[in-house]
């Protein structure tokens, strides 16, 4: 009986008194339209047009590792990160950025596909440990201690830029006591936020306030709490203050960039040696053939932070 | 405004709206279900069941939704369940939502009167059909505008599944504005499409209500209206019985001056007695023993009824007149003693053990006992005539339209003809009793039991009530019990009275002889306080 024809009927409670009882029919009957109606919209992967052609050594890293080439490889990125992982402004059905681009290039060397998992920052390599991805390639720098939850491949230098209110109201300086006395919004699990913490000795030493630490999950909500006047800094990779800085000129700036003792890297579960042998074999590839900095120069990206692929484990 | 209007209409966010939506039903729909497990386990009798649901309604109310969610993402595959984001969001959501649509379902439950439910009983009613046909049919209109809150409330939470990488409309809002830095157009655009969801649950909310408004006036009704001219129905105008039916005319009930007086002669009365001696006893309670805790309320009771004789119980209030008619008709359990109707031994299987709620239900409809009560008890979702022809459908299997026959019939002989479609809070008391008592005789029961059917109605009312037990007494030979405090009433109708005090038969014999020559000083000292108060009590 239709939605219509049932409520009809419930309208003539006299000619049809004996079937009064059953008015949770129709809602029911709602209950499944509406349910119907919202169909999964799953998220397409971006067209690999414009990327430089994988280098001829490829044939034979896909030959030394067959276990990954035809596979569909999920990979967690947090893609608040404009140039390195952000939707595409002008389709936002797409992820794009130099991580993006670096993915599907070790893809196409390995003989993979690459589909993206959206997740916070704190969640990256939960989600790797717990199998829901299968690597993380999301600005994501290779400590010591993050290594304990999965190997690490570097392949970028980290510089990290000091954002700050237009005019540096605080006199930022870098991670240093100029950050006494300061709040800085930082994102959960950031490297930055221990070495922020870690200034209270200092400033106690100097007689000045330490450093107060806001967390958030995503690059935009710092940036947000600068620009609400609730934080005074967000240290973050250069390129993500620069990005800021261009989206807000007349409100924000860079007070100066620093160097920090890591490297970004490509994050593959523990234990797993041809997955990690295969991206390390990839990454070096692509690296010799020019293609990484192919990407960091379509990226506007510091060409200086190019470096020798690395393995990082706990 | 124009970026504004770029993300309202932009197709990246629509779609978020629908993975939204397919969260939310997952969890709904998953919490319904589990919530009605939870529901039912609370409920149950046993202690192990309603322990469990309660363990769990402890760790998932008390814990928060975004660890619910990540724990399922998360932990789950650890455990060899690797669910998909959205499988993983929708499991979470609704073991989240469970047990509180569970609390929505079992207040519904609990917030129907439990007059209703012993009155179902009393019917014969099984459990089942006691909460397919009168505890659902009312919860569910008591819980809509709980449910409409927890759909919203379980729309707005599906954003928290952002933080498990469901492509839902918080987290495509937070990447895009990630990517444009256009946070204010885009977060108003994703708000805006969240106050339209929201609108729409409540607008099916507020036409859930409307649809299960039991007053909600009929399409011809509404149109009657909206025409120029219209006239007032006159929905009460009394239709006389006889026109309708060309049955015999009948006393109007509803008529202010006193009924016929259908007191009877005293020569009349010995020749009712001499027939009487001779029928078969219709109940027989032999030693009966019930307390509550250490507070003995029937001690030992023994009384005997025969066919077609109408014993009226007196005595103070909690002398154990109720709990006798409630143990009877087997509403109560006792401690000791024995009770036959019709020769047959109630509430034991032929083995001796107790009999199950199913099995007692169903004889409770076998053995033909009728009951009415003190507060009426009527269905109040039913009609007047659907209050005597469902349980006729539901526990009798007689065929609607004799159903429906047999309760036009009956409301016919209790003067109520012209009320027949009814609802119970648009009867006064007295007619409420009255739909009541042709309820009760609906199944044609052997003995008729009333607990003080007259004690909850304002004493106009007192003697349209009264006029129809009179009536069925001396026109129809049928066997009741009625506990009373109308003594001029018992003495006009009943062929025997019965004393009870302090859960004790005190003094029984026939109604002229106990009025006119109490033997004993407790019921001298009764009758003394009670008579005085006769004159102004019974109108008639």
């Amino acid at each position: 009986m239709s939605v219509v024809q049932e409520a009809a009927r419930l309208q003539h409670p006299a000619k049809h008194a004996t079937r009064r009882l059953h008015p949770s029919r129709w809602l029911l009957a709602i209950f499944g339209a509406v349910c119907l109606m919202a169909a999964a919209a799953p998220m397409a992967s971006a067209a690999s047009a414009d990327l430089p052609a994988a280098p001829a050594s490829c044939q034979a890293l896909q030959a030394k590792y067959p276990a990954l080439k035809g596979k569909t490889l999920v990979d967690a990125i947090n893609p608040h990160t404009p140039g390195y992982e952000a939707l595409d402004p002008n389709d936002p059905s797409q992820y794009v950025g130099f991580d993006i681009d670096l993915a599907k290039e070790l893809g196409a060397c390995l003989g993979f596909n690459v589909t993206y998992n959206s997740v916070s920052f704190a969640a990256l390599l939960p989600t790797l440990q717990s199998g829901q991805a299968d690597i993380v390639i999301s600005d994501i720098y290779a400590t010591a201690e993050r290594a304990k939850a999965a190997d690490f491949i570097t392949y970028s230098k980290v510089f990290d830029g000091v954002l700050v209110a237009n005019g540096n109201p605080k006199k930022i300086t870098g991670i240093n006591t100029s950050l006494c006395g300061t709040t800085a919004a930082e994102n959960t699990g950031f490297v930055e936020v221990p070495l922020i913490q870690n200034l209270a000795g200092a400033c106690k030493a100097k007689g000045q306030p330490v450093p107060q630490l806001q967390l958030y999950d995503n690059n935009a909500d710092c940036i947000q709490a600068i620009l609400a006047g609730r934080a005074d800094t967000y240290i973050n990779d250069v390129n993500t203050v620069d990005q800021a800085v261009k989206a807000y000129p007349s409100q924000l700036s860079k007070a100066t960039a620093v160097t920090l003792p890591y490297s970004i890297g490509i994050a593959v579960p523990k234990g797993n040696m041809e997955m990690r042998g295969a991206v390390m074999a990839a990454l070096s590839d692509l690296q010799k053939a020019g293609v990484e900095s192919v990407l960091l120069k379509k990226w506007s990206l510091d060409a200086g932070t190019l470096a020798a692929p690395k393995l990082i484990t706990g | 405004m124009t970026l504004f209007l770029h993300y309202l209409g932009l197709s990246y966010l629509l779609q978020g709206i629908s993975v939204t939506l397919e969260v939310t039903c997952l969890g709904l729909a998953g919490g319904l279900l589990a919530g009605f497990v939870l529901a039912s386990m609370q409920l149950s009798r046993f202690h192990l069941l309603s322990g469990l649901a309660r363990t769990y309604t402890v760790i998932f109310r008390g814990t928060p939704l975004i660890l619910q969610l990540v724990f399922a993402y998360d932990a789950l595959p650890h455990i060899g369940l690797r669910l998909s984001p959205m499988a993983a969001a929708g499991l979470a959501l609704a073991a989240n939502e469970a047990p509180f649509i569970a609390e929505i379902l079992r207040a519904g439950v609990r917030g129907v009167d439990a007059g209703q439910v012993t009155a179902g009983q009393a019917l014969g009613m099984t459990p089942f059909v006691l909460m397919c046909r009168v505890i659902a049919p009312q919860a569910i209109r008591m819980m809509v505008p709980a449910l409409g809150n927890e759909a919203v409330t379980a729309l707005k939470n599906s954003s928290l599944a952002s933080v498990i990488a469901v492509q839902e409309l918080t987290l495509r809002s937070t990447q895009l504005a990630s990517a444009t830095f256009d946070f204010f157009s885009i977060f108003f655009a994703s708000g805006v499409m969240y106050l339209l969801l929201t609108g729409a649950v409540t607008a099916l909310q507020i036409f859930a209500e409307v649809m299960l408004d039991l007053d909600r006036p009929s399409p011809r009704e509404r149109l009657r209206r909206l025409l120029p001219g219209r006239r007032a129905p006159v929905p009460d105008a009394p239709v006389r019985p006889a026109a309708l039916h060309g049955t015999p005319p009948e006393a109007d009930l509803d008529a202010e001056e006193s009924a016929p007086d259908l007191g009877i002669s005293a020569a009349q009365r010995a020749a009712r007695e001499h027939a009487l001696a001779g029928n078969p006893v219709a109940v027989e309670v032999r030693g009966l023993h019930k307390q509550y805790g250490a507070n003995a309320v029937l001690g030992g009771i023994d009384l005997s009824v025969r066919a077609g004789e109408v014993v009226a119980l007196l005595g103070p209030s909690g002398s154990g007149k109720s709990t006798l008619l409630r143990c009877i008709n087997h509403l109560e359990d006792w401690d000791g003693g024995e009770i036959r109707i019709g020769g047959r031994r109630i509430g034991y299987r032929e083995d001796g053990r107790k009999l199950a709620a199913r099995a007692l239900a169903q004889e409770r409809a076998g053995v033909g006992v009728g009951m009415v009560f003190q507060q009426f008890n009527l269905f109040s979702h039913l009609s007047a005539r659907e209050n005597i022809a469902g349980p006729l459908r539901w526990v009798h299997g007689v065929a609607a339209p004799e159903a429906d026959r047999r309760a036009l019939e009956l409301l016919a002989r209790v003067g109520l003809s012209h009320r027949a479609d009814a609802l119970p809070r648009h009867l006064s008391g007295g007619q409420q009793q009255r739909v009541a008592i042709a309820r009760a005789l609906a199944p044609n029961p052997t003995v008729l039991m009333l607990d003080e059917p007259t004690s909850a109605l304002d004493p106009e009312l007192v003697s349209e009530v009264l006029d129809v037990i009179r009536r069925l007494a001396l026109e129809d030979g049928l066997t009741m019990i009625i506990s009373t405090h109308q003594l001029r009433f018992a003495r006009d109708v009943a062929d025997r009275v019965v004393f009870l005090a302090g859960g004790a038969v005190v003094e029984e014999g026939p109604a002229q002889d106990m009025f006119t020559r109490p033997r004993h000083p407790l019921t001298a000292r009764f009758l003394k306080v009670m008579g005085a108060k006769l004159a102004t009590e019974i109108p008639a």
